[in-house]
């Protein structure tokens, strides 16, 4: 049977019934904790902020459309989505970057309202990664997004983050800080990618080039954000964004305790509720909260005119 | 008409690994009143790291009861160790002394099998008494887990054996946070059972397709908060769209199933 609880009744009701829950016998006195009469509308909270999402993939598989991603994003308000498709295997021939880029521009000029791509390399192929630059940003794509092929320190990405400082454009470096990875938190096999980017990588490569603009990827995916906000604290070209599954109480006010409220972009890496509820629970101004959504990464691409306002 | 809502799934108490804010019942009731939460469920996460799990219980019955406006507006649950001695004694006093309505079981973190002979005299025991039975796929996140933290976690289909053991149990599922994918004789199994999947956990990106699948009667709302933020899984249930729930579904979501099961 169907019980749809009406405030009212409960309120009622509850005054015996729920002292009766922990007091057993003789407490009649239903208290002063009421709940205030009102709801908080958190669709109206949700649309209220414009949105760009600074960190979401398209056809990563089959099922995971473009046309996916935009009813996800108008359920949730968001503007603009920074879309990209790096490729996963270890050691793939250059035209599978270029291939990815072709599906990423296909979908841009599907949604050009919506999405904002960025193109993916290998730094191995330097010859072919700078010429797919080019191609790609002459078609109109935005940024780089690259994984786990390399480390973003490792030399061969130094003419890649040269460019991208010529572009002004961001570079979205897949990443991680958690057991399996790094120094001692190897012999912790977790079977992670031991060239996928650590914290100390960042930090190696924006005192090298303290003009690169580096985005050390979702931050609330799993890793442990807490270690990650406090080594990036002295690195005002390292930014973060809060995309991930993983949307613990606490990190984006820890985010800017550390980091400060200007570092930081909202991003969902495809797990869209969360990338949200985590923004507006925090404890934030408005000020905060609309540089979080949209403010900050807006700002990253005024930096290049590339600014979606 | 201010809307109802009941978190079948929050916690005070502290998480050794990392400072948890609002873990408290003077600040979780700030935090509801500020979200409009009317009821939460309450378990002590003190319980899950105490081998003597009842300090805990006796931690929050004692500060449930230090403030007259606790009442009416936390329902807590037991944690309680069934391989641990004196266990029933505990539920005992859980039951009749502390008013506690369910019991929530944590055999990853108190190592044990979930079909343990213990572990099933005491769901069962809980269902003689009518007491809620609370599993979670996990506390926190294994990834970003401390070098002392244990590195497993569960899904749906490492609940199912107990399910299967007593079925007629009222049980809570919460923070689905990996596959709730099982096999079609648990699923029909699922949808006979008297269950609560509440929609904190990161794997109900598809509540409307889940609540097909299972019933609109299987899900309500809950935050798993102070681990996670307060706001996903109110969010999860008010983002539905009217072809995936309808108001009256929405009002089950937000209430309705955790007022029926809960008894209110």
């Amino acid at each position: 049977m169907a019980i749809v609880i009406n405030r009212r009744e409960f309120l009622s009701r509850s005054s015996m019934s729920a002292a009766g829950l922990m007091l057993g016998s003789g407490m009649t006195d239903p208290g002063s904790g009421k709940k205030p009469d009102y709801s908080f509308d958190i669709m109206n909270e949700v649309m209220k902020y414009r949105k760009i999402d600074s960190h979401i993939h398209v056809l990563l598989s089959p099922a995971a459309t473009a046309e996916m991603q935009i009813d996800f994003a108008d359920r949730l308000g968001i503007e603009k989505l920074v879309i990209s498709r790096p490729v996963v295997k270890q050691d793939g021939p250059h035209q599978d970057f270029r291939d990815s880029n072709d599906m990423m521009i296909k979908a841009m000029k599907q949604f050009p309202d919506r999405f904002i791509a960025q193109f993916t390399l290998h730094p191995k192929y330097t010859k072919e990664s700078l010429e797919e630059i080019k191609r790609c940003v002459d078609q109109g794509m935005v940024g780089a997004k690259v994984y786990y092929q390399v480390k973003i320190n490792d030399p061969l990405y130094y003419p890649i983050i040269e460019k991208m400082i010529d572009l002004k454009m961001i570079t979205l470096m897949h990443s991680h800080c958690q057991l399996g990875l790094g120094g001692y938190r190897m012999k912790y096999d977790t079977r992670l990618n031991p060239n996928t980017s650590i914290p100390e990588d960042f930090i190696e490569v924006a005192k090298r080039y303290p003009e690169a603009m580096i985005q050390f990827a979702h931050i609330c995916g799993g890793g442990d954000w807490e270690y990650e906000c406090k080594a990036f604290k002295d690195y005002p070209n390292i930014f973060v964004d809060v995309s991930g599954s993983n949307n613990e109480s606490n990190a984006i006010n820890y985010a800017i305790r550390y980091l400060g409220e200007d570092r930081i972009f909202f991003g969902s890496d495809n797990c869209y509720y969360q990338s949200v509820s985590k923004i507006l629970a925090a404890d934030l101004t408005e000020v905060q909260r609309k540089k979080i959504f949209f403010g900050n990464y807006n700002n990253v691409l005024r930096k290049g005119g590339y600014n979606v306002d | 008409m201010a809307t109802m809502l009941i978190d079948i799934n929050a916690y005070v108490g502290h998480w050794p690994f990392k400072q948890l804010r609002h873990n408290t019942c003077p600040d979780l009731l700030k935090v509801m009143n500020r979200f409009g939460v009317d009821i939460s469920v309450i378990s002590n996460l003190n319980g899950v790291f105490y081998k003597d799990t009842q300090a805990a219980n006796e931690e929050l019955f004692n500060e449930i009861r230090s403030d007259k406006r606790f009442k009416n507006r936390f329902i807590p649950f037991a944690i309680l160790n069934p391989i641990y001695a004196g266990w029933q004694n505990d539920l005992e006093i859980c039951t009749t002394r502390f008013g506690m309505k369910g019991i929530c079981l944590h055999p990853l973190y108190h190592d044990y099998e979930i079909t343990d002979p213990a572990c099933v005299e005491l769901v069962k025991r809980a269902r003689d008494l009518g007491l809620i039975v609370t599993f979670t796929h996990r506390i926190v996140d294994a990834r970003q887990r401390s070098w002392m933290d244990i590195p497993k976690e569960w899904s749906l289909k490492d609940i199912m054996p107990i399910i299967r053991e007593v079925p007629d149990a009222k049980y809570f599922m919460v923070n689905a946070a990996n596959s709730m994918v099982v096999n079609d004789d648990d699923t029909d199994l699922l949808r006979r059972t008297n269950i609560l999947i509440d929609t904190s956990g990161r794997n109900l990106t598809n509540l409307g397709e889940m609540i097909l699948r299972l019933g609109k009667d299987k899900f309500a709302m809950g935050t798993h908060f102070p681990i996670l933020d307060y706001l996903g899984g109110i969010l999860r249930i008010e983002s539905l769209r009217e072809n995936e729930a309808d108001g009256m579904t929405k009002q089950l979501l937000r209430s309705g199933n955790a007022g029926r099961v809960l008894s209110l």
